[in-house]
């Protein structure tokens, strides 16, 4: 595969990841915002075995397998569960208008580009333009978790943000060190299993969303 | 032998956590907990002689040399007092049914394991293990400050897991940039990520990935450390937790995020200059400070005050390394110790004294001396130390980090600094001093004060108090090689 190929390809996956970054902005419903974010990570997955394919590393086959296993299966799956589990079926309730949410984004992406623009010399190491869709993916994940109001958008917020640090680093450096990426993967499932049983216990004992607790203050 | 101590380390609180698992019975948790910790301490201690007498040892993706060596005592020593005072508060909390009887083994395992991440992230050479590792103590201490189950505690768990989340997503990123600029002089594959193979090209490096990437890491890791203004977590987390844990998040846990954020500043003053992380430590250490001041004396729940307190003097270490030269970080080094040991008695005291008047609200914790006389002593050291007051040992650190400051002539930092150390004095003082003295509440109890939390607060006040009048030859001179490393 020629640079020129992969470069296209890298380029193209990452329209679309943030093209599914603003389906988890705007998403009405939970479920949707879900979908989104499997579908996200089904994306990286992809990214990581076209780089794999392109560059012999086998370390990145093994990264791609565990991210589709774990970040567009498991964890989507995980998260449908605790919904279900909490049986709401409700509209995430966004803390601003979805319109003003999607403007931020924007200039948050264009913040992105202009960033990684003035890293000159840097940029030569870096596959096409991936540094930016990486820089923005993790920065609208956060502003995913800011505007939720929802313990479950934060926690989709949370998964989109890590799925932007993985790209940078598969484009950047073709992926960190295995063990490192393992390790990292298994912080974030042991994350989101403490998460869902928080979620689960305050869902059971007060009837209220945990996000929407707001007792402690001052 | 030090090579093998190096992975020993981490095991023995693993193991102590999975011994936890094989019993129900509270005396014995509690020597498990006590000896494990003593084990931990002694092993610890051994490791430091060695590496004062033949320098610093790796082994794989851990690796310990001086700096790292001062946090690790700071974890044990910590960890040992925890579990001394932790044998005679359980029994209380128990009896007045704060903690279930039921469920002891599991808090007991999740201590155990939250300190062997602390103890990994302090040994970690490699800088994606100190990530694994310092996520890996946010997952265990979530669980702990939610321990009680009620609808507060899992507020605070909450906000923590995911602002720490948060934070420190950012703290990977900036780490994965900084592995992008050393790849490209060091070769991938896991050793390009270990700090110690960094730092040997650091000067190579690009400065303008290095100097986004430490920005990241420094708002990322930051956040853990309780920096403003990503401390949001930070006095919901102290003030809900249990308070042997309270003790341990604001004593140890969030010096190990400060440690994070000093390996990559070494990395990049070697590529971007002194000048810059320098800058970017004063910027977040002045918020803290500032940030800090008007809660701390506004506070009526005694957790949270000391929570906004450490938000303070994580601004003053910020400050320290932010002065920068050997007086600065020597200062900074040393005052990462006296708080930590200092807050630490001070959350036990403070627990003792809740568990009497079964309110955190100080309005109602009055004349503390009338009903138990040493633990109320006891407060009162810590709060006159915690407030800065000669001859205790925080007034020696806070007064190096202000001649560090003095020496690069950073005024306007100086001024800040010197204003809020005297508002949060008097205020600190004032709060103290109502508890301390006045008539007793009809409604605490007037039980004998419990030997195991008396000692624990005696063994951290000796070294409090011995740190304020003498720095020992054997600790002067790890600050001293500690503050080379940072230096140079």
């Amino acid at each position: 595969m020629s640079t020129h190929t992969l470069h296209a390809i890298v380029d193209d996956l990452g329209a679309l990841l943030l093209f599914t970054m603003i389906l988890i902005l705007a998403a009405g419903q939970i479920y949707r915002a879900i979908y989104a974010v499997a579908a996200q990570s089904l994306l990286i997955a992809i990214a990581g075995a076209v780089l794999a394919k392109a560059t012999g590393n086998v370390d990145l086959w093994v990264i791609a397998g565990i991210t589709l296993v774990v970040k567009a299966i498991v964890l989507p799956w995980v998260l449908h569960w605790v919904v279900r589990r909490m049986n709401v079926r409700r509209e995430v309730e966004p803390v601003i208008p979805v319109a003003a949410t999607l403007a931020l984004a924007v200039a948050v992406v264009v913040m992105s580009f202009h960033l990684s623009a003035t890293l000159g010399p840097v940029h030569q190491a870096i596959t096409g333009n991936a540094l930016p869709v990486g820089i923005a993916l993790t920065l609208l994940g956060v502003l995913a978790m800011a505007t939720g109001k929802t313990a479950l958008t934060q926690m989709v917020g949370l998964f989109a943000s890590e799925n932007g640090i993985f790209f940078t680093a598969m484009a950047v450096t073709q992926g960190m060190p295995l063990i490192i990426e393992i390790g990292v993967i298994l912080d974030v499932i042991l994350a989101a299993l403490v998460m869902a049983i928080m979620v689960l216990r305050v869902r059971s004992t007060v009837d209220a969303d945990i996000a929407d607790l707001d007792r402690l203050r001052g | 032998m030090a090579e093998t101590l190096l992975w020993v380390l981490p095991l023995v609180p693993t193991f102590t956590a999975l011994l936890m698992l094989t019993t129900r019975d509270r005396r014995i948790l509690s020597a498990i907990d006590v000896g494990g910790s003593a084990v931990l301490f002694a092993l610890t201690l051994v490791l430091a002689r060695e590496v004062a007498s033949s320098g610093p040892r790796a082994l794989g993706v851990l690796r310990v040399d001086d700096l790292g060596l001062v946090f690790l005592l700071l974890v044990a020593v910590l960890t040992l007092a925890v579990s001394i005072y932790t044998v005679g508060w359980l029994r209380q909390a128990v009896a007045v049914g704060n903690m279930s009887a039921g469920s002891l083994q599991s808090y007991f395992a999740l201590v155990h394991a939250f300190v062997a991440t602390m103890v990994v992230t302090v040994l970690s050479d490699n800088l994606g293990v100190l990530w694994i590792a310092m996520e890996g103590t946010t997952i265990t201490s979530a669980v702990l400050v939610g321990y009680h189950g009620h609808q507060h505690g899992l507020e605070a768990a909450w906000k923590y897991i995911i602002v720490t989340t948060i934070g420190i997503s950012f703290g990977l990123f900036g780490t994965v940039l900084i592995y992008a600029a050393a790849a490209a002089h060091g070769g991938a594959g896991a050793g390009a990520l270990s700090w110690s193979a960094i730092m040997k090209v650091a000067p190579l490096l690009d400065p303008g990935i290095v100097r986004i990437g430490f920005i990241f890491v420094m708002v990322g890791y930051g956040a853990k450390a309780g920096l403003a203004p990503m401390h949001l977590w930070l006095p919901d987390a102290h003030s809900q937790a249990p308070t042997p844990v309270s003790a341990l998040l604001s004593g140890v846990l969030i010096k190990c995020a400060l440690l994070g954020i000093v390996r990559f500043q070494t990395i990049a003053a070697a590529a971007c200059g002194p000048a810059f992380p320098a800058e970017v430590w004063l910027v977040f250490g002045l918020t803290s400070v500032v940030v800090a001041t008007p809660f701390i004396l506004a506070q009526h729940d005694v957790k949270r005050l000391l929570g906004y307190h450490s938000v303070e003097h994580v601004g003053i270490v910020a400050l320290g390394f932010g002065f920068g030269g050997p007086v600065g970080t020597y200062g900074a080094l040393l005052h990462v110790v006296n708080h930590g040991v200092t807050k630490a008695l001070a959350f036990f005291a403070a627990g003792t004294a809740i568990a009497r008047y079964g309110t955190r609200d100080m309005r109602v914790i009055r004349g503390l001396l009338g009903v138990a006389p040493i633990g109320a002593t006891l407060l009162m050291l810590a709060a006159l130390s915690l407030a800065g007051v000669p001859p205790f040992s925080i007034f020696v650190s806070e007064l190096l980090v202000l001649r560090g400051g003095i020496g690069h002539a950073h005024w306007v930092a100086i001024a800040i600094f010197l204003v809020m150390v005297v508002v949060i004095f008097a205020g600190l003082l004032h709060h103290a001093g109502a508890m301390a003295f006045g008539e007793p509440a009809a409604a605490a109890s007037r039980e004998p004060e419990a030997w195991s939390p008396l000692l624990a607060m005696m063994l951290l006040a000796a070294i409090m108090v011995l740190l304020g009048l003498t720095i020992p030859a054997s600790v002067d001179g790890l600050l001293r090689r500690a503050t080379e490393v940072v230096v140079g």
